[in-house]
């Protein structure tokens, strides 16, 4: 281990300046309008969770937790996302008081360290996760939310990818062996390894009509025209009829040109059981959210309800966000000491007018010019009198 | 990214021509011949294609962070660094595998087995699956040096024909997986250029022998 220098922050750590930080805010600005106005109610977090609960039911892989070890020897997690707290408080508490809960976050969630760059270990995420709703139209809420939000933020083009983690689910497990070679599988598709699939298929010696299916399914489901070319592959089509309802209300509610159908789309997130999607957007090279049904984690709490979510990357949503240059306006009342009362004054009267007054006296700066360019206003308070150009 | 170009990462080297062609197979429009010795970026204003080229172990970093939408890379490459991107056609080029070779009539070191190899990811990998607690040496090239000169007792590295190992006096001793180009995507650009990149893959499906 090398010494640390002053510079330095812990790998995947990141400073957030003062440009990033006032862009950063005019997304959750935005965005707490958007949900408040849409009824969802805002709540926060401990950043600490027990590892044995939260850690645990949490969808975030063991190996990218961070953990620590509190006075009593609990082990505790850094909140690796916020769908597993919001389900304890959920099932805990809130649910006693209405059903269903629309509930929004803006919160910071910590991955594991990794050795590369590009890939932060603490990322901001807004999210809503409603619960207790169990049809098709909480899941078309939650799809037209993030729609109507990624609009809102001026981003133009960005997709949608709607999957069904019960549908594949039942799609391989009835054309596979047993338990190994369905992990294997799905694990493939969650890395989206067609050729590994294709791969994997030909060596488990299953009998040819489940091969085939498994490649046709693998074929169709990628390149699909039209999602009732799933239902081939069903035998129960209870949850096919589900997705044909949701996709005929996404219909109604004009969002198809926003959708892609992908039954082939599965997440690492292992407590998804229904709809799931992934958010893409033009100019970032990674997804900007995700989001999907659970309806299996509350009961973990001790609560059987269904609930659904999304959350969406902050710094994501900046990379695909038009680069507009935010110009604010500013002042700087500079003043030479004698003259602080009147400065007091000049300054209280700016900022009644709501502009963004800073005020400096000339005592305490070396390099006036460097200091002014600063600003996009200067009033200069000397021994003469006010001299400005505001 | 500009809208509807797709940016491809082509493999400087012996894969490039192989890959080249195969595009040309599939009907794109591309210049029969083509100079690349010195080029790192290379347009096709017809087909709104850029290509760029670079190191083969470098095509995957290019696609993971979405500066290139697909690119051409190597499984080899692909396993040793296990990036997020999408695996979308095995090409069936540069065919060959990755194996363990050393001096012929050896074992592995009771207490410490050495191997040296350029894949230290695949080869602790392979050696933790059948139960053997290994030290991995990084080398970069020559690796048939190590067991030569008492380094390693093993290597692991990619065998073509077997030529460079027999002229090294060395035996293969287990085949650890096949290797071959593979066609890998971007997940983002997957999706937001979803018909040109099935589009691609479908015309180059045809090609593949």
């Amino acid at each position: 281990m090398s010494t640390i220098r002053p510079f330095e922050k812990p790998l995947g750590m990141r400073d957030t300046l003062p440009t990033i930080f006032e862009k950063k805010e005019s997304i959750r600005q935005i965005g707490r309008e958007f949900l408040l106005g849409r009824g969802f109610e805002f709540i926060k977090t401990p950043t600490l969770e027990y590892y044995e609960t939260v850690g645990k039911s949490s969808a975030i892989k063991e190996s990218n937790l961070f953990k620590l070890v509190d006075s009593q020897g609990n082990t505790l997690v850094l909140r690796p996302d916020m769908t597993t707290p919001i389900a304890r408080i959920a099932t805990t508490k809130l649910l006693n008081e209405k059903i269903p809960l629309r509930l929004a976050y803006f919160s910071n969630v910590f991955r594991a360290q990794e050795l590369e760059g590009g890939r932060p270990a603490e990322y901001e995420q807004m999210g809503i996760e409603i619960i207790g709703d169990d049809s098709v139209y909480a899941d078309c809420e939650a799809i037209l939310t993030t729609i109507e939000f990624m609009k809102t933020l001026e981003i133009a083009t960005f997709k949608i990818t709607i999957g069904h983690a019960g549908i594949l689910d039942a799609i391989i497990r009835k054309n596979v062996d047993d338990e190994q070679q369905y992990s294997v599988l799905h694990q493939l598709l969650v890395d989206k390894n067609y050729v590994g699939f294709e791969e994997a298929v030909h060596s488990f010696n299953l009998a040819p009509e489940q091969a085939t299916i498994l490649f046709a399914f693998l074929q169709e489901a990628t390149e699909l025209t039209n999602i009732r070319q799933i239902s081939k592959f069903l035998y129960d089509k209870d949850m096919f009829i589900y997705m044909e309802q949701l996709a005929s209300v996404l219909e109604i509610a004009n969002a198809l040109d926003y959708i892609d159908f992908d039954f082939t789309l599965a997440s690492h997130m292992n407590y998804y059981t229904g709809m799931l999607f992934e958010v893409f957007a033009e100019n970032t090279g990674y997804p900007v959210g995700n989001g999907g049904r659970y309806d299996g984690l509350l009961q973990e709490f001790g609560y059987a309800a269904s609930a659904i979510g999304f959350a969406l990357r902050i710094d994501q949503l900046l990379e695909a966000m038009p680069k507009k240059q935010l110009t604010v306006d500013t002042v700087l009342v500079l003043y030479v000491a004698t003259q602080f009362e009147k400065a007091l004054k000049t300054t209280a009267s700016l900022r009644r007018q709501g502009r963004r007054t800073t005020m400096q006296a000339i005592e305490g700066i070396d390099d006036i010019a460097r200091f002014e360019k600063n600003f996009s206003a200067v009033v200069r308070i000397a021994q003469g009198g006010i001299d400005n150009d505001y | 990214m500009t809208t509807n170009q797709l940016t491809i990462a082509m493999p400087k080297g012996r894969i490039f021509e192989e890959a080249y062609d195969m595009l040309i197979d599939a009907g794109f429009d591309l210049p029969k011949t083509m100079d690349i010795s010195r080029k790192l970026m290379l347009e096709i204003p017809g087909e709104n294609i850029r290509f760029i080229l670079a190191k083969p172990t470098d095509v995957p970093t290019y696609v993971e962070h979405g500066v290139a939408d697909i690119g051409i890379a190597g499984k080899d490459t692909l396993l040793e660094q296990q990036r997020k991107v999408h695996e979308l056609l095995d090409l069936k080029i540069s065919n060959c595998h990755i194996a363990s070779a050393g001096l012929p009539q050896t074992k592995l070191d009771d207490i410490a087995p050495r191997i040296a190899t350029k894949y230290p990811n695949i080869a602790s990998a392979y050696y933790r699956e059948i139960g053997e607690q290994v030290e991995i040496i990084a080398l970069n090239g020559s690796i048939e040096l190590a067991p030569m000169i008492g380094l390693a007792d093993r290597i692991v590295d990619i065998v073509s024909t077997g030529q460079t190992l027999k002229e090294n006096g060395l035996v293969e001793y287990d085949y650890i997986t096949a290797v071959s180009s593979r066609l890998i995507a971007n997940p983002a650009s997957y999706r937001m250029k979803n018909k040109r990149i099935t589009d691609l893959v479908r015309r180059l499906k045809k090609c593949v022998k």
